[in-house]
């Protein structure tokens, strides 16, 4: 091959399917979505809050039975956001700017990352604003884009956060909730 | 190299070989290191080192190793490695760090979950991208193409290959790990059809999920905590060429030379626990090691009764310290394997007192 040729570029895209089975965790978080309840576990020992419940606390390395889990509030507050500008690459679907919040419940607590908040200006997020989750109608729920991998899982069921309004929250009372 | 008295096995636990898990990788996890270390008598606070085997390929995670790590009991800060191979190559990472000698103990782990991808599909993409992954060669093919070198060489049968099941299968009943057993005989099973000639589906390891984990210590440590530790006398391993076609498959050239290395032939071998995939296979490994018909071969019925991809081949010298910690066996071994076709060995000779 002669200095001058261009090498021969070939795309090649591999494309694995994988199936999960839903796990127990989920299917109980999965349940109380479609019900309208955000389910956490709390750990008896360290207190903090997992949503969806993961049956054991990683701080503390002991299994969560069932008899941890306990509903969430739907109300809570940014604490962090990230404006994400999409990069076009194969399979991207978004072409604007948009916003990934994540969300501190209120107490008991519990954080969702990467959360929406359709129809709020991405100029107009900040951390310390206080949100409702965006509840679809019961009869209209899917649980089918949830599954056992993605974090922060609202899918089919509440459609991203809306402001409700209130003033903001002092940072103090949620600095160390960040993620 | 060989007849070391330095580190030992003082503590492990598997889960079952499971088809088809419900629960996540960590969820199955945590529990099998939480109980490792209280057949150790070591609290998480004391280890000086934890390495994990692990491929996020196999259930399609994205860092799904890292979430492991969630098992493991991360906060405060810990020392950690990671192989992108089983277990037993974590256990070697962990064997190394120990030698410094500035730590004294160590938590190793071998973890997967096969089911929710198709091995068929994803291990092709292993090997050569121009002349083997568009064959779509899955590991069963590779099996059978090893045991038909075998079979064409003269030195196997068909019915060596279905002895070996038969007392695999067998043994595997008194084992709740195994994910299948029976009692069949040879010449039922050669009745059997084939499934990917000439294999039939007991030649064939049934791909599962789980985790096995497995304490580490050196001397003083060891003899604190631990009954009958189980001493690493000799620990090594050996790959070959990438592609399986540069290979001779009825032999396992990294197999020997490890074994060689780890001081098999320095003593009796009364137990060994081998990771035969195929059935074939055990009869490669036997002969690699020089293992004659007195070493009792699997007698947990092996991998090919059950093979969570990841944890098989630590669960393998994790069996092989049990028969020393509890079966009072004075020497044993465990191998484990990677890559195509036996393409990579790992020998692992344990002594008790």
């Amino acid at each position: 091959m002669s200095d001058q040729e261009e090498p021969l570029m070939m795309d090649q895209f591999v494309e694995l399917p994988y199936h999960d089975l839903l796990s127990p965790t989920m299917v109980r978080y999965s349940e109380a979505l479609a019900e309208g309840t955000i389910l956490g576990q709390q750990c008896p020992q360290c207190g903090l809050v997992f949503v969806p419940p993961r049956g054991y606390c990683p701080i503390d390395t002991i299994v969560l039975g069932t008899e941890y889990d306990v509903p969430l509030k739907d109300t809570g507050v940014v604490t962090a956001y990230t404006i994400v500008t999409p990069v076009q690459y194969h399979g991207q679907k978004e072409t604007e700017p948009f916003v990934r919040a994540t969300i501190l419940l209120d107490e008991p607590g519990g954080i969702l990352g990467l959360q929406d908040l359709p129809g709020v200006p991405n100029d107009d997020v900040h951390t310390g604003m206080r949100v409702q989750a965006n509840w679809i109608p019961e009869s209209e729920r899917s649980l089918e884009g949830l599954d056992n991998r993605s974090w922060g899982a609202t899918a089919g069921c509440i459609r991203g956060w809306k402001p409700t309004g209130e003033p903001d929250m002092d940072p103090e009372l949620y600095k160390d909730k960040v993620f | 190299m060989a007849g070391r008295r330095d580190i030992a096995i003082i503590g492990y636990a598997q889960t079952p070989a499971m088809a088809a898990a419900q629960e996540t990788e960590v969820q199955f996890l945590l529990p099998t290191i939480n109980a490792a270390l209280e057949k150790a008598n070591i609290s998480r606070k004391e280890l000086g080192f934890t390495c994990a085997g692990s491929c996020d390929y196999l259930s399609g995670q994205s860092f799904a190793f890292v979430m492991n790590l969630e098992a493991v009991g991360a906060w405060p800060p810990i020392a950690e490695s990671h192989v992108e191979m089983d277990g037993a190559w974590a256990m070697y990472e962990a064997w190394v760090r120990l030698l410094h000698g500035d730590i004294d103990t160590a938590l190793v782990f071998g973890s997967g979950k096969s089911s929710p991808g198709d091995p068929a599909q994803i291990y092709p993409l292993q090997l050569d991208p121009y002349s083997l992954m568009p064959l779509g060669l899955d590991p069963t093919s590779l099996g059978a193409l090893q045991a038909r070198a075998l079979l064409d060489s003269g030195k196997a049968t068909e019915r060596d290959f279905a002895e070996v099941a038969a007392r695999s299968r067998s043994n595997a009943t008194g084992n709740p790990n195994a994910q299948v057993s029976g009692n069949d005989d040879a010449d039922t099973l050669l009745g059997k059809p084939y499934a990917t000639a000439p294999l039939r589906a007991h030649d064939i390891a049934p791909f599962a999920d789980g985790a096995c984990a497995l304490v580490l210590a050196t001397a003083d440590k060891a003899r604190e905590v631990c009954d009958r530790p189980a001493w690493i006398s000799g620990f090594d391993h050996r790959v070959e060429p990438h592609q399986p076609g540069f290979r001779d498959l009825t032999v396992s050239a990294s197999t020997a030379a490890a074994g060689k290395s780890a001081g098999v032939g320095e003593g009796i071998i009364e137990v060994a626990e081998l990771s035969a995939t195929y059935s074939p296979q055990e009869l490669i490994l036997r002969e690699a090691l020089g293992l004659n018909g007195t070493t009792d071969v699997n007698p947990s019925g092996g991998a090919l009764v059950g093979s969570p991809m990841m944890a098989v081949g630590l669960a393998r010298i994790a069996e092989a310290a049990r028969q020393i910690t509890e079966g009072g066996k004075s020497r044993t071994l465990g191998h484990a394997t990677s890559g195509p076709a036996l393409q990579q060995n790992l020998v692992c000779v344990l002594e008790g007192d």
